[in-house]
């Protein structure tokens, strides 16, 4: 992999308390000159799985492009905070926003490609920069969307039988919930009950797209067998009525799981953003 | 020219074999090392293979679809004899022995 990295646990304190998120920025060995891209990972993932093993950080790097990736709270190489308010999407927006302007980057300024930020993000970080587009337009440039979604399946996990389960091995009779669940204890790196914890603020905070929607251009990305994105189309209708320029892409036999990997979509993702 | 073959690699967390995605090289090709190779994914994630080796692609194993175990061959590499034999191994420069002619008599070594 080409280029320097820096990574450290983020301790600007937006609401007082301190979000432990880990946080890297990683330098283009020959740099575009273009505004800095923030990646945001899924659930029960984590900025080296869902963007350095599947190969979008050297992609990006090899374009010439700064990256600034974070881990959610609860997974990688984050904290696992105590107190439920940490998990909260409009707390973590904002300790988003205090990332992006500690990584350098700055409010968008006509004729200056260097200036904003753009956003990568893959479901539940699609969710995110959704949200985080349509609050920060004077700082959001340009937005790619992968696996997105107009509801987030974490509202609806079944909470009370996860614990359940957890507690003495009772089944989980939601599909979802159920997979979800086994997605999460799949890796050991994963601290189940902080994850708990987020579903349970997502479930305070559940995304409602059309409450406010992003102007800037935006790239919906899925697999066309990626049944957590299938509402994709009404995604970009919203978008579009805002007056955002909307581009759909479908990958052909790619699912939720491994449409992330695929070459055209890093191909698409930077082209899109390298204007 | 020597083939070099290389074998799926330990994916970690006891994952013993991985579904193959896409190739993203074909044979013929001229690849560099850390290249993207392939895409495969296993029972938790999704990943991008890059080169272990710079080379010409001679062969690859597995389609879409297929599944290849940890240790099995993944992909055969064409390279220049010289660096055949130092995989695996640290490369070591050899400082060239010097040959001290004692006599002018012109044989050959």
């Amino acid at each position: 992999m080409s280029g320097r990295h820096t990574g450290e646990q983020h301790s600007h304190t937006v609401e007082g308390t301190d979000p432990q998120l880990y946080v890297a920025v990683h330098e283009p060995g020959t740099d575009a000159g273009l505004r800095p891209v923030m990646l945001l990972h899924g659930f029960s993932s984590s900025a080296k799985l869902n963007w350095e093993d599947t190969g979008w950080l050297a992609a990006l790097l090899e374009a010439g492009r700064r990256v600034i990736t974070v881990d959610l709270p609860g997974h990688g190489r984050s904290g696992a905070p105590e107190d439920m308010d940490s998990y909260a999407p409009s707390r973590i927006r904002a300790d988003l926003l205090q990332i992006a302007f500690d990584a350098g980057a700055r409010p968008l300024r006509d004729g200056d490609p260097a200036s904003g930020l753009d956003l990568i993000g893959y479901s539940l970080g699609s969710r995110l920069a959704w949200e985080f587009g349509a609050t920060q337009h004077e700082l959001v440039h340009r937005l790619v969307l992968g696996g997105p979604n107009t509801a987030d399946p974490l509202a609806e996990f079944d909470l009370v039988a996860a614990q359940r389960y957890l507690a003495d091995g009772t089944p989980i009779a939601d599909e979802s919930t159920a997979g979800l669940l086994k997605m999460a204890q799949l890796l050991p790196s994963n601290n189940i009950f902080s994850l708990l914890s987020l579903v349970e603020a997502i479930k305070g905070e559940p995304f409602d797209p059309a409450e406010a929607v992003p102007r800037m251009p935006m790239l919906l990305v899925a697999g066309d067998k990626d049944e957590r994105a299938a509402s994709m189309p009404e995604l970009a209708a919203l978008g579009a009525k805002a007056g955002a320029m909307v581009e759909q892409v479908l990958l052909p036999g790619r699912n939720h799981t491994n449409a992330v990997t695929s070459r055209a979509f890093k191909q698409e993702a930077i082209s899109f953003l390298a204007v | 020219m020597a083939e070099i073959s290389f074998p799926l690699p330990d994916l970690g967390e006891g994952l013993i074999e991985a579904t193959v995605l896409e190739w993203l090289v074909s044979p013929g090709d001229q690849v560099e090392r850390n290249q993207p190779l392939v895409e495969v994914e296993t029972t938790k994630s999704a990943v991008e293979l890059p080169s272990p080796q710079a080379g010409k692609v001679v062969r690859t194993y597995g389609g879409p679809g297929d599944t290849i175990n940890v240790g099995e061959p993944l992909i055969v590499f064409e390279v220049p004899d010289n660096t055949a034999g130092i995989v695996g191994t640290v490369p070591q420069d050899e400082a060239p022995k010097r040959r001290v002619r004692l006599s002018a008599v012109l044989d050959e070594d």
